[in-house]
């Protein structure tokens, strides 16, 4: 089958025609545009400067003939790789699709096939049944139209169980015996085995024509067997298909919240067909692990869920003696809780009566039970912990003064009463060490320690039982360590205690591996045979679909009784985590005797096997038709170009270079912007000497303030040598302020309080030298005649703000001040108001009399009025003054505005004037 | 194109000229009153209308010149002079024919408007000025303040005319002020200026284009109609005759500048882009300068 077919050959005929397109269009140049242009007269004298084709461009031809090959190529309907599918047969087909878990990983290549198929037998008219084969057998298998097919194939998905064959076949016979199904197409999910051979020989039966078999045996198809939780790791084993190439895995750990715990890699070498995880993590991690998958698989087989069976088991602690707490190094149960903390759950129980803790340790799981130094159990705990022990739980006992005084009969050996003491001064033996472990224990492999000693011990009667119930024995062939089943469970007797005072075994590394091996010895006892519990319904907590993930149960899984390992993963019971969060039982998919066998041809049915066409069909016409679109737009481009009507082309490099401004302004870092336009405050403000002002927030102030200095800085233009550029509005928490050397500062009552870090740099300001001209502009509202600081909103407000400010000691102007001669001769600073004070920093009091200006050496750094500078001296564009004097008072604004003049000179200038008032005794000296 | 639709279009064309004469009307006038300040009369007595001085009454001249209540003031004789307003005939002539229908883009407005609104404040000035103006071949020289609503009512009439004056009623010491875009064939223009010049009249030429006559900012495949003649012609690279035409233009304006200034003409270009003020400023001083000139030389002869 060639790579490139064509649903409309016929089309492709046109393309003769071609050249004929070819020869009109070399002959049509492209229409020029039509100016009226009076002086053509000169034109047509000028020598024709080229030769002017009479045809179009060469390449404006050649685009349109690929516009007119393109439209025709996608009018003939061409498909790239076309369809590799079949409807085998004639007469009704039947389509039958595996969706069992195996078919998860690759769902969408057999929905995208199983369509096809379908689109193929309705293109030849035939009826379509649908069997799936992970579905009940009450699915109908009546042939229908396409169209209903199609919509069972959309709503089909991957079950998480296996292909229920055997179950369909009476259905399929049924079906064969009212439709004679003339072919059939099987979409497999890649899994061979007896049952699959056998459903082979059904369907072969049911279908008079031939059967493809579509299977994907080359693919990767991986699935989980339930993990071994070692001592030292949790072992996953993995299971694959026949394969000979190598592959890789990660297998990904995750709690009962989702969290990803550990990823493991797992290299599977060719040809074998298992291999293994091993998740070395500590094991409070480890019993954490809820969920084993393997990563990418997608499919519920892929999965392991995890529950207590997979657990750390729960130790009870119970002791004989009375006082445990307080001095912890004398208690047993210390021992114990520190060797077995780092794999068990250590228990101890809340009440120190044994009859009430007992039922408390049963009650909360216990699977190993410690019983350190005690001896006669009351009959009533005694028999419930012998059925306990008989119901699977593993009872350790610790010998003791009291045990060796006294026992009940839960010990694995008839014990003699008194305990043996080895070494002491009344004895002649000697402590004796640990000797061997019984090969048939659960202490098997450990190696014996050198340097446990045993200095007191209880004695077993001997009998024919006591060899082999001896787990451990010392030097002398006594027993340490016996064991006897009880039951289902257990029970193990130390015969030294579980403190440091008849042995150091309790602190050797032994004791630990010992205690640990006990413990897991307990999981691998028979669990979950309580009664009680097997007969109580767990319902559906967390169900898996097929393709692994969580999901909430459904209406048809009901809840599971009795040992999940025993129930099989179907329709009722999905696998997945059954209970509730605090306990749940696991149910899996694949069990420990699973096998994944490759889908081989049936030796029972004459079926062709083929692989699943891995690429569909690429139908390559609306892509064709996309590109005689861009064609076309292409050819108006060059012929408008052609036109020259893209005379902006030419702008081009500018928009470009606009283009790039742009976009570098807006991918700019916020930072470089921030500089930027710091950099561009300061490039504004030292073009020239501005006036500035404090921005207030407050919109209507602001503009008056500006409008002010504005109409300032005019009337500085004008009369003085002074040009000041338009005045600036300032942030004084953000913007640098050292270019000024005025600021005016309107001050409302309700303005914010400026932050102590603006108002620092409002003082680092008037250090460095500048100048603030705060306004309250309030005079008006002023009580009459009282002519001090207070008493207006205003002022509370400006004397908040500068309770933090170093202010020097203010006054009104002197009447000999150099503000008052700075340019024009004053002797008062009205504004919008008269009468209000200018308030400047004191000068220091060396008045002379013979000296006619005081001269501050600096300039005052704060000028206060309440005269509503800007105010007066406010105006338009147009020189329109913007508010009346109050009173309207033409000379009264002539003052203010001299006042603005002489304020802004002595900023500019300091005590400048106050030194010309020597001038002409200078001029004297000089002798002129 | 037969008569009857080349007549038709023609007055179509005429009424659009019509049409539009109020507002160039105003426009003439707003224009004329910004440069009509500081120019007066001949300031010697002769005839005219307003009052110039009283003079002692000199025996011999005719009774009826005393002016009897001046001399009623005290015991001489005094006759009332007037001021001498001899009027200069001032032709005016803007070119508007199909050629000067045309605006492009980059300019506000088209030459034949902008060429009727300077011919109308030149008339309007002139008007108030005393002079006599007049449309060669369309009407006498009129003098009266109200002389350039008169032009204004024979434009239609002169719209039919063709792009150069009729010389025929020309006559010697006048002025005639051509207002047009000159982009007539050289010879052809050359033959009717000769014409012009043998008549003994001193000419005013106002060349006024629309900018892009003067750039040529065209570009890409171009076919460009003469509006007047019909004349196509295409270019497929317009850009590629920026130059060329440049120096063509170029090279006639010179040589109609050379021609003017051999012959003490003047020759004043115009862009419609610009305001329409400066060619009438231009015109303006040129006029009054020919009189100062015309002046001085009046005495220089009869000294």
């Amino acid at each position: 089958m060639s790579a490139l077919a064509f649903t409309n050959l016929g089309m492709l005929a046109a393309l003769v025609a071609l050249p004929v397109i070819w020869y009109f269009l070399r002959l049509m140049p492209p229409k020029p545009r039509l100016e009226r242009f009076p002086p053509t007269r000169l034109l047509v004298e000028i020598p024709r400067k080229e030769e002017e084709p009479a045809r179009s461009p060469w390449w404006l031809t050649a685009l349109r003939l690929a516009l007119a090959a393109a439209v025709i190529l996608a009018l003939a309907g061409p498909v790239f790789k076309p369809t590799a599918e079949v409807a085998p047969g004639k007469g009704p087909l039947l389509i039958v699709v595996d969706n069992g878990w195996a078919a998860a990983p690759h769902w969408q290549g057999v929905l995208a096939t199983a369509r096809r198929i379908v689109d193929l037998a309705a293109a030849a008219d035939r009826p379509v049944a649908l069997l799936a084969t992970a579905e009940p057998p009450n699915q109908s298998l009546a042939p229908t139209d396409a169209d209903s097919i199609r919509h069972r194939l959309d709503a089909l998905a991957p079950r998480p169980w296996p292909a229920r064959y055997a179950d369909l076949a009476p259905a399929l016979r049924q079906a064969a015996e009212q439709t004679a199904f003339g072919g059939s197409a099987w979409l497999s999910d890649g899994l061979g085995g007896d049952d699959v051979d056998a459903f082979a020989g059904t369907l072969a039966a049911a279908v008079n024509g031939p059967i493809v078999a579509y299977a994907d045996t080359a693919g990767e198809l991986v699935a989980l067997k339930p993990p071994v939780n070692g001592p030292d790791a949790l072992t996953v084993p993995l299971l694959r298909r026949p394969s000979p190439s190598p592959a890789d895995a990660i297998v990904r750990a995750s709690d009962i919240k989702g969290r990803t715990i550990d990823e493991t890699p797992v290299h599977l070498a060719a040809g074998t067909r298992t291999g293994a995880a091993k998740i070395t993590l500590p094991i409070e991690l480890r019993n954490q692990i809820v969920r084993l998958e393997v990563v990418g698989a997608d499919s519920a087989g892929a999965v392991q869920l995890l529950d207590d069976r997979w657990r750390r088991r729960r130790i009870g602690l119970l002791s004989g003696a009375s006082v445990e707490s307080a001095e912890p190094l004398l208690s047993p149960l210390y021992y114990i809780a520190r060797a077995v903390q780092p794999f068990a759950d250590v228990r101890q129980p809340h009440d120190a009566n044994v009859a009430v803790a007992v039922p408390e340790l049963i009650q909360a799981g216990a699977s190993v039970i410690a019983m350190a130094d005690i001896g006669n159990l009351t009959p009533n705990v005694e028999e419930q912990v012998a059925g306990w022990v008989r119901n699977g739980g593993v009872l350790v006992r610790f010998a003791g003064p009291r045990l060796a005084a006294a026992t009940d009969a839960l010990v694995p050996v008839m014990l003699r009463h008194g305990d043996r003491v080895l070494g002491g001064s009344m004895s002649w033996e000697t402590p004796q060490p640990l000797a061997s472990f019984s090969p048939d224990s659960p202490f098997a492999d450990l190696t014996v320690p050198s340097d446990v000693l045993v200095k007191r011990q209880v004695l077993a009667e001997p009998d024919g039982t006591l060899a082999e119930r001896t787990w451990a024995a010392l030097a002398d062939g006594t027993p340490l360590v016996t064991a006897a089943p009880s039951g289902k469970g257990w029970l193990i007797l130390f015969h030294v205690t579980a403190d440091t005072s008849w042995s150091n075994l309790p602190l050797s590394g032994t004791f630990v591996e010992m205690l640990r091996r006990i413990i897991d010895f307990s999981s691998s006892v028979a669990h979950g045979g309580d009664s009680a519990e097997a007969s109580r319904p767990i319902a559906p907590y967390r169900l898996l679909d097929g393709y692994g993930r969580f999901v909430a149960a459904g209406p048809e899984a009901e809840p599971i009784v009795g040992d999940v390992a025993k129930i099989a993963p179907g329709p009722a019971h999905p696998p997945g985590l059954y209970g509730s969060e605090d306990g749940f039982r696991a149910l899996n998919l694949i069990g420990d005797k699973a096998d994944l066998a490759a889908f081989a041809p049936p030796r029972t049915a004459d079926v062709s096997v083929r692989a699943y066409p891995t690429a569909a069909p690429v139908v390559l016409a609306p892509w064709l038709i996309a590109l005689a679109v861009i064609l076309l737009a292409v050819d108006a481009l060059a012929v408008l170009w052609l036109g020259g009507a893209l005379r902006w082309w030419r702008r081009a490099p500018a928009v470009a270079a606009l283009a790039l401004i742009v976009a570098g302004a807006v991918l700019a870092p916020r930072s470089a912007r921030a500089d930027e336009a710091s950099d561009q405050f300061a490039l504004n403000a030292v073009d020239k000497t501005h006036l500035a002002y404090v921005v207030t927030g407050d919109d209507a102030v602001d503009q008056v303030s500006r409008a002010g200095l504005y109409g300032l800085s005019r009337v500085l233009t004008r009369r003085t040598a002074l040009e000041p550029g338009d005045p600036i509005g300032v942030d004084p928490a953000k913007d640098e302020l050292v270019f000024f050397p005025l600021i005016y500062w309107a001050i409302t009552p309700d303005s914010p309080m400026p932050a102590p870090a603006t108002m620092a740099r409002i003082d680092a300001y008037m250090r460095n030298g500048g100048s603030v001209l705060f306004d309250t502009r309030d005079q008006l509202e002023r009580s009459t005649s009282f002519n001090s600081l207070s008493g207006t909103p205003a002022l509370a407000r400006l004397r908040d703000m500068l309770s933090g400010l170093d202010v020097p000691p203010l006054e009104p102007v002197p009447a000999d001040h150099v503000l008052t001669k700075a340019f024009y001769l004053l002797n008062d600073f009205p504004g919008r108001y008269a009468g209000g004070p200018l308030w400047v920093e004191a000068t220091e009091s060396q008045q002379r009399a013979d000296r006619p200006v005081q001269a501050g050496d600096g300039v005052s750094t704060i000028l206060i009025t309440e005269n509503d500078f800007a105010g007066a001296w406010a105006m338009d564009k147009q020189g329109n003054y913007l508010f009346p004097t109050v009173p309207t008072d033409p000379l009264q604004r002539e003052m203010a505005f001299r006042a603005g003049i002489n304020i802004v000179m002595y900023t500019l200038t300091g005590n400048y004037k106050a030194d010309q008032v020597h001038v002409p005794a200078l001029l004297e000296r000089l002798g002129q | 194109m037969d008569r009857a639709t080349a007549a038709k279009g023609a007055l179509v064309e005429a009424k659009g000229i019509a049409a539009g004469l109020p507002d160039l009307l105003i426009e003439a006038r707003r224009v004329s009153t910004t440069v009509l300040a500081g120019w007066h009369g001949r300031r010697t007595a002769g005839r005219g209308e307003t009052f110039w001085q009283f003079r002692p009454f000199t025996p011999g001249e005719a009774a009826a010149a005393i002016d009897w209540r001046r001399s009623a003031r005290d015991d001489h004789l005094y006759v009332r002079e007037k001021e001498w307003e001899a009027a200069h005939t001032v032709w005016l002539w803007a070119d508007l024919s199909a050629s000067m229908d045309f605006r492009s883009r980059l300019a506000p407005v088209g030459k034949r408007d902008r060429a009727l609104v300077l011919m109308l404040a030149l008339a309007e000035a002139l008007a108030g000025a005393g002079e006599r103006i007049g449309l060669p071949g369309v009407t006498n020289p009129i003098m009266a303040r109200d002389a350039a609503e008169r032009l204004a009512t024979f434009l239609p009439e002169a719209a039919k005319r063709p792009a150069l004056p009729d010389v025929h009623p020309l006559r010697r010491f006048s002025d005639l002020v051509l207002i047009g875009d000159f982009l007539d064939p050289i010879d052809r223009l050359e033959a009717v200026l000769d014409s012009i010049v043998r008549a003994g009249v001193r000419a005013h030429l106002v060349q006024v284009l629309d900018p892009i006559e003067e750039t040529f900012s065209y570009a890409g495949r171009t076919e460009f109609l003469d509006p007047e003649t019909g004349l196509r012609h295409v270019v497929s690279r317009a850009e590629q005759y920026r130059d060329e035409y440049r120096a063509r233009l170029a090279a006639l304006r010179d040589r109609l500048a050379t021609l003017c200034r051999l012959i003490d003409w003047t020759f004043l270009i115009h862009r419609t882009d610009r305001p329409p003020t400066e060619p009438l400023l231009a015109l303006y001083a040129r006029l009054a300068d020919r009189h100062n000139s015309l002046g001085f030389y009046a005495a220089g002869r009869a000294a």
